[in-house]
């Protein structure tokens, strides 16, 4: 097939050339020549189409509820006119010669795959118009595509890409297919219902947990209850009786823990016997240096730290100088809890070693990285791990780390066979890497006016970055924070710090010492250093008795297009900022007099290229009797109305951005209200729903209005944006309505719960 | 071990497992119905959620002994507008709680079926939505229950 292989040279220069492209958009050479007699027209990794007109899109990046297995798909079938009811759409699976580096993370996907996405689309589209232009002998501007179909509106002909495909492969391969205008969009911006839904509302396999090989194992690993703690001996002749268990094997761990923990896994015939051979092993560990932790010595040691200097991460004018001269100085101290992911899967994977490759079957949210993890866990090179990702049932940043995938690859190694290694929820609660806890000390000065001349942040915080040596501890954890407007931006906006027109700002940072394991948690450092700027902020405006919105305006500044790095085509403009914070504060009607008893609060941020703002309206219950404890000791917080305004550029799936800010805002207020993991003898408490409480569906509000600004612009990242705006939106209406301002999370535990 | 018979979506099973065993693992690993999903182990997220003689049920902490000869229901034998409805509205996100919600929310329309949306929302707080899908639940229940009373309509007629 020497046609294929020039095609495949033709198109891979053709993108590099077109678009920058790096990634391979290959034909698949071995797939044409085993179909040779009726081959499908697969121009690319992306997108197939069958002679019944059948059109295959892969997604190349997992859908863990973000909807991309929907959102891309839309993106290439908008852009080549495929008609939506006969697109299917299937995970791809791992594959960098096709895909390119593989992933959900980040609220990336829509953002950077979009020109891929979009060409790939195009690609097809001017092949099967320039097949029908050629059949008909007409020329291609004659033609015009739409609904799977080629249109010669003068001689009212028409063809089904399904009967094009023969044709269109041997059409040249458009160097730089022309894109379509967004005015003439018909799918993207519509309402489209998930493309495993049909699947999921019938209950059929779709998740890590569903997956079923001949000949496979179940296994359970114990961990030492203490982070980073080892094994020292195992006495596992009870777990050996245990009827259904068949093997006990050790995990001795990777030096970098979020590789791959040490502990002891027990292998058995179904998931129950491996949970019960689990319980019934006799480990003694060695619990290493953190075994005294808690959560008690971890707030002592944050304020301690908070109060010395810090390593000064950015400065823009002279802040101490500012401070004493100020004319008033508002100081306030924050802290936040770990928080677990609690992803309703809970951490599974497969694992196939045998022949000297390895098969993972599994809700990875990283293929990519999580191949090389797997491939360190057990010896083979990169290239011999396969992975195909499932449906994830969850994510919120649990799946980056590929730990699990890594457990199972080591345990099928060791027993050759198939395996699927399963946690319980106190697994997965009390082993998991947890969103790093920490605390800011933040001091605000003043003038006379009662403008904000000077702001000094100290944040000391656990890093997720740990054990990522290449950068600093800090690089993940400042995203959210303060930067003064200078000279210097683009660095300073490289740690996604917000640029607000205060002339002295600096940002101070310190490691705490723990051995509590940590990791990404949807919208990582922002929800803590939202809530800290946000409810700092609205203190500000109402000591110096000035609107919560004009004062936000003030400090965003005129318009101007700031880049956060040198080739982000989305960069922060401040403009787009005021508009959603405008737009909920009319919509919400902030500002106004809210009904009797009710009162309102008001929050805003940017994040991954995305503009949000929210107003809650919310009422208390009676202030609880003195000397009440427990559960009665607290208020009653009731949220009767959310308003959210947002600018993610084009919207690509209606519904999918409404879900998204629909359940970020609930999500996000849970976690407000009742998220936290306690340490205590170096251990995490909480082992099941009964302690780590998420919020529950009469909890959530009783309406949420969304706004989506109209745009153009690229569309940008939308997953983890509406998360960090509720509590800071929720703290302030609280504030307003009692003077209380809460400075900690959770809610329940500074006396307000949700109901 | 003893054999069992367990009445699963209308076919009986003989099964041969321990009787502790739960509910939930004898669906999921011996009869390989997967759709029944294992959430928390302990009754409190609801992922597992099955009818048993009509009752939404938590599979995870029912032993095997203690089904005795009830018909059990699970997803994969699911019939009822509440699948249609979630399709309408584009329910799930991740979609991994799905099954024990529409579980519940199909027992609660039999219950009830024209719920108020104080009983919609406390119908379905036993049941957790990590993606926070809960907006979109309680509109798919009422559409639910409009389907279902259009269906009944159309039945009488």
């Amino acid at each position: 097939m020497t046609v294929a292989v020039s095609r495949r040279t033709f198109i891979h220069a053709a993108l590099v050339a077109g678009g920058g492209l790096v990634v391979s958009f290959g034909w698949d050479v071995p797939r044409l020549e085993a179909q040779a007699a009726a081959p499908p027209l697969q121009p690319g990794g992306f997108v197939r189409v069958d002679r019944d007109g059948t059109i295959t899109i892969w997604s190349k990046n997992p859908d863990m509820g973000q909807g991309v297995k929907t959102a891309l798909p839309m993106v290439l079938a908008e852009e080549m006119d495929a008609d939506w009811t006969r697109v299917r759409a299937l995970d791809a699976e791992l594959d960098r010669g096709k895909f390119g580096g593989q992933g959900s993370g980040g609220s990336g996907s829509i953002r950077d795959e979009w020109d891929l996405y979009r060409n790939a689309g195009a690609t097809v589209r001017e092949m099967l118009a320039g097949a029908a232009a050629t059949t008909w002998q007409v020329a291609r501007d004659e033609v015009r595509t739409e609904r799977s179909r080629v249109v010669h509106a003068a001689t009212g002909r028409t063809l089904d890409y399904g009967a094009l495909v023969e044709a269109a492969a041997r059409q040249p391969v458009p160097e730089k297919p022309a894109w379509k205008m967004p005015a003439s969009f018909t799918l993207l911006g519509t309402r489209v219902s998930g493309v495993d839904n049909p699947k999921i509302v019938h209950g059929e396999s779709l998740y890590g947990l569903d997956v079923r090989l001949p000949g496979m194992k179940f296994a359970a690993i114990a961990k030492c209850p203490v982070f980073n703690g080892r094994v020292r001996s195992v006495d596992d002749r009870a777990a050996l009786r245990v009827p259904g268990v068949r093997q006990v094997v050790r995990i001795a761990g990777h030096e970098n823990p979020t590789w791959l923990m040490p502990g002891v896994a027990v292998v058995a015939d179904s998931t129950y016997a491996a949970f019960k051979g689990r319980d019934a092993l006799a480990v003694t560990w060695e619990e290493g240096e953190f075994a005294a932790e808690s959560t008690a010595t971890l707030s002592a040691q944050f304020d301690a730290v908070s109060r010395t200097s810090g390593v000064t991460v950015r400065a823009v004018g002279d802040v101490d100088a500012a401070l004493s001269g100020a004319a008033r100085v508002v100081e306030a101290y924050f802290e936040s809890p770990f928080l677990a992911h609690a992803t309703l899967e809970p951490v599974n994977c497969t694992a196939d070693v045998r022949d000297g490759h390895c098969y993972v079957t599994g809700p990875l949210q990283m293929q990519t990285s999580g191949a090389g993890v797997v491939a360190a866990a057990i010896g083979l090179p990169v290239e011999r791990v396969h992975i195909q990702v499932t449906r994830l049932g969850g994510g919120f940043g649990r799946r980056l780390l590929s730990d699990y995938a890594a457990e199972a690859a080591v345990v099928s190694q060791a027993i050759g066979a198939p395996v699927q290694v399963v946690g319980t929820r106190e697994d997965d609660l009390r082993h998991d890497y947890y969103r790093p806890a920490g605390a800011r000390r933040i001091r605000a000065g003043l003038d006379a006016a009662g403008r904000i001349v000077a702001w000094d942040c100290h944040l000391v915080n656990l890093s997720r970055n740990s054990y990522r040596r290449s950068t600093p501890p800090w690089g993940t954890e400042t995203y959210g924070l303060v930067a003064g407007v200078s000279n210097d931006v683009a660095p300073d906006l490289e740690l996604d710090l917000v640029p607000w027109h205060i002339p002295n700002v600096r940002l101070r940072y310190s490691e705490p010492r723990s051995g509590v394991a940590t990791g990404a948690w949807r919208a990582p450092a922002h929800i803590a250093n939202a809530f800290a700027v946000e409810t700092l902020l609205d203190e500000i405006a109402q000591l110096t008795g000035r609107s919560a919105v004009d004062l936000r305006l003030e400090l965003y500044g005129a318009a101007r297009a700031l880049r956060i790095t040198g080739d982000d085509p989305t960069p922060y403009n401040p403009d787009r900022m005021a508009a959603v914070l405008r737009r909920a504060a009319e919509r919400g009607g902030f500002g106004q007099t809210p009904p009797e008893g009710r009162v309102r609060g008001l929050a805003a941020h940017h994040t991954f290229g995305s503009y949000c703002a929210q107003v809650v309206e919310l009422s208390l219950g009676p202030v609880p009797a003195a000397g009440a404890t427990g559960a009665a000791a607290a208020r009653w917080v009731t949220i009767h109305r959310v308003t959210c305004a947002l600018d993610c550029g084009i919207v690509v799936n209606r519904s999918g951005v409404e879900a998204q800010a629909q359940g970020g805002i609930i999500d996000g207020l849970g976690h407000a209200f009742f998220g936290a993991i306690t340490i205590d003898r170096g251990r995490a408490v909480e082992g099941n729903f009964d302690r780590y409480r998420l919020i529950r569906n009469r909890e959530a509000p009783a309406a949420i209005d969304i706004h989506i600004v109209a745009s153009t612009m690229r569309p940008t990242g939308f997953g983890e944006i509406p998360v960090p705006i509720i509590a800071p939106a929720v703290a302030n209406a609280i504030a307003a309505a009692t003077g209380t301002r809460i400075r900690r999370t959770p809610f329940t535990r500074e006396g307000f719960t949700l109901g | 071990m003893p054999e069992s018979v367990l009445t699963v979506n209308g076919r009986r099973h003989a099964v041969d497992v321990e009787d502790d065993t739960p509910l939930l693992w004898v669906l999921r690993d011996t009869l390989g119905l997967v759709g029944t999903k294992f959430g928390c182990g302990g009754g409190f997220c609801g992922a597992c959620t099955v009818h048993v003689a009509g009752v939404a049920t938590r599979s995870c902490t029912l032993p095997l002994v203690k089904v005795g000869g009830r018909a059990i229901v699970t997803i994969e034998g699911l019939t009822h507008p509440v699948q249609q409805a979630w399709l309408d509205l584009d329910v799930p996100q991740c979609g991994y709680c799905q099954a024990g919600q529409l579980m519940t929310a199909a027992a609660l329309l039999t219950r009830t079926p024209a719920p108020s949306d104080d009983e919609i929302a406390a119908g379905m707080s036993g049941n957790l939505c990590r993606c926070g899908t809960y907006m979109r639940i309680r509109a798919a229940v009422r559409r639910a229950a409009t389907l279902a009373a259009g269906h009944d309509a159309a039945v009488a007629r």
